[in-house]
């Protein structure tokens, strides 16, 4: 079998959190281009209706599933309606997660209630999708679990408390459930996004269209698929508790400000 | 996206330890995409060469462009000849593979100067001088270029007997992050590969030291090369251009571990 055809996921089925915009449609589709069947979930409908769509006029199967990711019960019904309608799901994609109430506010104004949504939106959510459906992965004989940080999760940005903190502990969880489910044949792995700004012109303005990214620009969509693609494909069956991240060079550097770039000659008696 | 952005087609690559289990199994699967790919060892041995011979072959018998050639990856003119000769063969270079590996292990207290200065001057100034030699042919083209270099997960972490190796590596690790910013503006991306326990690697000849390692491992098993190798597809693709400065870690959970 040729490298490419094993990133094919024909007959697979995978369920996106988040997936009714951004980087979770994105996901989605590419998931169905590769021949996956999706279910798509996130607290909107007209939107993953519309993403369901999408993956239908692909030739997919699809089945859109309202939740509200901080409620564990919400979590435990999306499961079982996305099982119900599948038999199973192979592959988990934990993308649901953004900016909460009293983000961008510093840290002694900010309530118990703005904290707990905030840590539940970005990680307590994952851990829910992950504890209802693990013990039938292990049943079926295996899986994948990806699950979505931000470079937030690595480096900490002003007045950002709960995103930042939740995106860090999202990339311990993982590498907790990489160590425990491995003997199972489930791997869970990590994508790191930087600056996505979705073609928001007021968020390309607000980043500055990614003057201050290594490589001069921001990340597009269209590129965090094939990530994720490959995250869910055979390819990367030994890759357990890791990352992809897709930051454009950020955190390569991050000490000095970027575009930092002296030139020290060495002294004739040093060469 | 479709999965034709993962093709290589009309790319060429070059693969640095094609004779390595590691290096052969990112050679073939760079073919497989549809790059044309030339082939080098470092090790002028023998075996190394009908490894790499072998590995030619199988290229060509996939329809592709291949050549292959022993090097010593220490020397500036052999690297250079190596390069020129890739762009006068496959026309142009866009993709470089440092997979040259030499393995070493020894207590601290006995290795001489001499083996310390060899462990390093293969393992990172090898990548150092392959990556000067390519910088010409690769920034050439403007908006696509890419290096990826083959690491161990020694580069992270440390090991007994392991320091002149563990102290090269993880000189790759961040010679990948230093060149990754240099060149970020340029399309060239310069990533890294971080190799788990493989194998087939020079590191694992005993095979009760490998039997005890396995036991630690959560995947309890040994990568095998093609799941190392083949990651340089992805990275090598068209989509993989935000990608800089990484290191895609494939070492079954090891370093999620205590």
């Amino acid at each position: 079998m040729s490298v490419l055809d094993k990133l094919r996921l024909d007959g697979k089925i995978t369920l996106v959190t988040g997936a009714g915009r951004g980087l979770g449609r994105a996901m989605a589709l590419d998931l169905a281009e590769a021949g996956a069947d999706v279910v798509v979930a996130s607290r909107t409908q007209a939107q993953i209706d519309e993403t369901a769509d999408l993956i239908k006029a692909q030739g997919r199967r699809s089945l859109a599933v309202t939740v509200d990711i901080t409620n564990s019960t919400s979590v435990n019904a999306m499961i079982e309606a996305a099982r119900t309608e599948f038999g199973q799901v192979d592959i988990l994609v934990n993308n649901a997660g953004g900016a909460t109430k009293g983000m961008f506010r510093p840290l002694d104004t900010i309530p118990d209630a703005h904290w707990h949504l905030g840590v539940d939106t970005n990680l307590s959510g994952a851990v829910y999708c992950c504890r209802a459906l693990l013990p039938h992965m292990v049943e079926q004989g295996g899986g994948k679990i990806i699950n979505i940080t931000s470079g937030f999760g690595a480096r900490a940005a002003k007045n950002n408390y709960m995103y930042t903190a939740a995106k860090a502990g999202l990339i311990n969880f993982t590498r907790a459930l990489a160590i425990n489910y491995a003997e199972h044949n489930v791997q869970a792995n990590l994508i790191m996004p930087g600056i996505f700004p979705h073609d928001d012109p007021v968020l390309i303005k607000f980043w500055r269209g990614g003057r201050f990214i290594p490589v001069g620009r921001v990340g597009k969509d269209d590129e965090i698929g094939p990530a994720c693609v490959f995250l869910a494909s055979e390819l990367s069956n030994y890759m357990n508790g890791e990352m992809i991240a897709l930051e454009g060079g950020g955190l390569a550097g991050g000490q000095v400000p970027c575009g930092f770039a002296p030139v020290v000659p060495l002294e004739e008696d040093g060469v | 996206m479709s999965l034709a952005g993962f093709s290589l087609q009309n790319k060429t690559a070059l693969v640095l330890g094609a004779s390595s289990a590691i290096g052969r199994a990112a050679a073939l699967a760079l073919a497989e995409a549809g790059a044309d790919v030339a082939v080098s060892t470092t090790l002028a041995t023998q075996r190394e060469e009908l490894a790499l011979k072998e590995c030619q072959e199988k290229i060509h018998a996939l329809g592709k462009k291949s050549f292959a050639q022993t090097i010593d990856a220490a020397r500036e003119a052999d690297v250079q000849t190596l390069i020129t000769r890739t762009v006068s063969e496959l026309g142009r270079l866009n993709i470089l593979v440092n997979a040259h590996d030499l393995p070493f292990a020894k207590p601290f207290a006995d290795i001489t100067p001499k083996e310390w200065q060899r462990v390093l001057e293969v393992n990172l100034t090898g990548v150092y001088l392959a990556c000067r030699a390519a910088a010409e042919p690769l920034l050439s083209h403007g908006d696509y270029g890419r290096i990826i270099n083959i690491v161990s997960l020694l580069g992270e972490r440390g090991m007994i007997n392991g320091s002149v190796y563990c102290a090269a590596q993880a000189g790759v690790l961040n010679l990948t992050r230093a060149l990754a910013l240099e060149w970020a503006r340029s399309g060239i991306t310069v990533n890294a590969i971080g190799a788990g326990w493989t194998d087939g690697m020079g590191l694992l000849k005993d095979a009760h030291i490998q039997e005890q390692l396995v036991r630690y491992l959560p995947h309890k098993r040994l990568a095998q090369p093609h799941e190392i190798g083949e990651a340089a597809v992805y990275l090598a693709s068209d989509k993989s251009g935000f990608i800089t400065g990484q290191t895609v870690w494939i070492e079954g959970g090891a370093l999620s571990h205590l």
